[in-house]
């Protein structure tokens, strides 16, 4: 229902975001990951009908976005940092509700439910500034939810949020989706967010969509038994991996780049998983890292400083150990 | 330093006694001021928001004029309205020169850029996700547009305060256009001036006093209605 086309956005000249083509179907719940200035925010805004973009085209349902209230109405954005408006927790809920004219008794009964769904009941009558920003995103999650739009666009919604708020959000939002259906397009720098929330995720850097899908994942079957205390030895291709979990059965295994030590040789550590293989790319991403891609059985991506490759002598075609703890391995 | 305590002793005096011309002088001075802070923020404040709220070709030649209407002079403002409204003058049938009328048009031609150039910093100093969190809820131009004013109500409220202070402390353009006429155009600063002229300092140093305390006066008001719409809301 919501599409871009060709969009190319500039600021001060640098092109910030440039998408040839951007779809988000009925229904959707799309996971945008990306670091940070990776353009994921302004491609929110852009789809929020929020923002213009400089070249290309926001289409809703086919056609030109006309960008009036009745077509906004229709996408809610809640940005990474959201504010709250002057006045109650109560007020900000209600305020997309009454600038649809909806009635005072109606509105009162929406702000109950959605309070209810995000267990921000006893803050309705508190005030912004008391509140912390994890309260803050929760409510401005909720204002969202309230005016039941077709497409919730959702920047960072668990950045400031504990783990029991960040599963109370994701309840909430399943919980919305099974009474109305709606499209749900989160950006968010981490993994364990976008498996969360999402099944379609697409990967955003310097502003173009990656054909790289996010590194190291790995789905399997988590064997049975075992408490979390326990190593699981996992089969992954040719090699195996030593998983913390109580999970068991179909699974996602994300290990996180930064989380891989990467040396020459082997070196007595705590680590319980260490493979050995060679160098097969060297990629900067960011000024200072690079990402070293290794064929250990299967292709592993850390993230190391320059300095270390260099010092290291890590080369495409030298041989290499990456080493990570069990506990770094994230099962989703 | 004896003819301020003098002239404090006179104004005491000719408040208690319910001096006619006193009141009559201050009541005018206060009418004139209320028309014109109302004129000029009915026009500018909008035209702040207009200058603040998105960009249009032309808005930094605009922001430019404003700010720069901010230092004109109140003689010269009030000699071009002379030239407009006197008999000669494109305006001179209207008949404005020399009435209250007249002067509160050179009060709201000085006022009208203070408006608008502190509206415009008011509303750029509110959090833009205000503005774009009240459009992605579904809020029109209108409703948005009030939802920043909300936000930015205290330095609205130093607008006003501020376009008052303009109006009520004015006393170039009131001299020039509304000629000091005793019982019909003459104003607090007016009346200071001629006072002064005359060596009367006493009286002129009572009149001030009764002008600064108009001015408290009006500015603890707004303060007390600031604090009462923030308890409320």
């Amino acid at each position: 229902m919501l599409e871009l086309r060709g969009v190319r956005q500039r600021y001060n000249g640098r092109v910030v975001l440039d998408l040839d083509s951007f779809a988000i179907a009925p229904g959707a719940r799309v996971a945008i990951v990306g670091h940070n200035g990776s353009g994921k925010s302004t491609l929110l805004r852009i789809l929020a009908l929020l923002e213009r973009p400089t070249e290309g085209e926001v289409a809703v349902d086919g056609r030109a976005a006309r960008r009036d209230p009745a077509e906004r109405r229709r996408i809610t954005l809640v940005e990474q940092r959201p504010v709250l408006f002057r006045g109650t927790v109560r007020d900000n809920l209600g305020y997309g509700l009454r600038t649809r004219g909806a009635a005072r008794g109606a509105v009162n009964e929406r702000v109950r439910q959605v309070a209810d769904q995000l267990d921000i009941t006893p803050l309705l009558e508190r005030r912004g500034e008391d509140l912390s920003d994890g309260e803050i995103q929760r409510v401005a999650v909720a204002r969202a939810l309230a005016v039941e739009p077709d497409v919730l666009l959702l920047d960072e919604p668990a950045s400031s949020a504990d783990r029991a708020a960040a599963q109370t959000l994701t309840r909430a939002l399943a919980a919305a989706r099974e009474r109305r259906p709606f499209a749900v397009c989160l950006a968010s720098h981490q993994l364990e967010d976008a498996y969360r929330w999402a099944d379609d995720i697409r990967a955003l850097a310097e502003g173009r969509l990656s054909p790289v899908t996010p590194e190291n994942l790995f789905r399997v079957v988590l064997p049975d038994g075992g408490s979390a205390a326990d190593l699981k030895h996992v089969p992954v291709g040719p090699i195996s991996l030593a998983v913390t979990t109580e999970k068991t059965g179909p699974a996602i295994l994300a290990v996180p780049p930064s989380d891989i030590l990467v040396s020459r040789e082997a070196v007595p550590t705590s680590a319980r998983n260490v493979f050995r293989g060679h160098v097969t790319r060297l990629a900067r991403q960011r000024p200072g890292t690079v990402h070293v891609t290794a064929d250990v059985g299967v292709e592993l991506v850390a993230l190391v400083s320059e300095d270390a490759v260099r010092e290291l002598g890590v080369v495409p075609g030298n041989d290499v150990v990456f080493a990570f703890k069990a506990t770094a391995v994230r099962v989703f | 330093m004896d003819f301020l305590e003098e002239g404090a002793r006179r104004a005491w005096a000719l408040l208690v006694s319910g001096d006619a011309e006193v009141y009559g002088v201050a009541f005018l001075t206060l009418k004139i001021a209320a028309c014109a802070t109302t004129l000029a923020c009915a026009a500018g404040i909008p035209a702040g928001f207009l200058l603040a709220a998105r960009p249009f070709w032309g808005r930094r030649a605009a922001l430019t004029v404003v700010n720069t209407a901010l230092a004109f002079p109140t003689v010269v403002v009030g000699l071009l309205l002379y030239g407009l409204l006197s008999r000669r003058g494109p305006l001179g049938g209207l008949g404005l020169l020399y009435t209250w009328q007249g002067i509160a048009i050179g009060d709201f031609l000085l006022a009208l850029p203070v408006a608008a150039a502190l509206s415009a910093a008011a509303v750029q100093g509110v959090d833009p996700r205000i503005r774009r969190t009240a459009l992605t809820l579904g809020a029109g131009r209108a409703r948005t547009a009030w939802t920043v004013a909300r936000e930015a109500r205290f330095a609205l409220a130093a607008v006003i305060t501020a376009a008052f202070g303009q109006t009520v402390a004015e006393v170039g353009a009131a001299m020039i256009v509304g000629g000091n006429i005793r019982g019909s155009t003459r104003t607090l600063t007016t009346a200071v001036a001629l006072y002064t002229a005359q060596g009367d300092f006493g009286l002129a140093v009572a009149l001030g006093v009764i002008l600064l305390a108009l001015a408290l006066a009006v500015n603890v008001g707004l303060q007390v209605l600031q604090g009462r719409g923030g308890a409320r809301a």
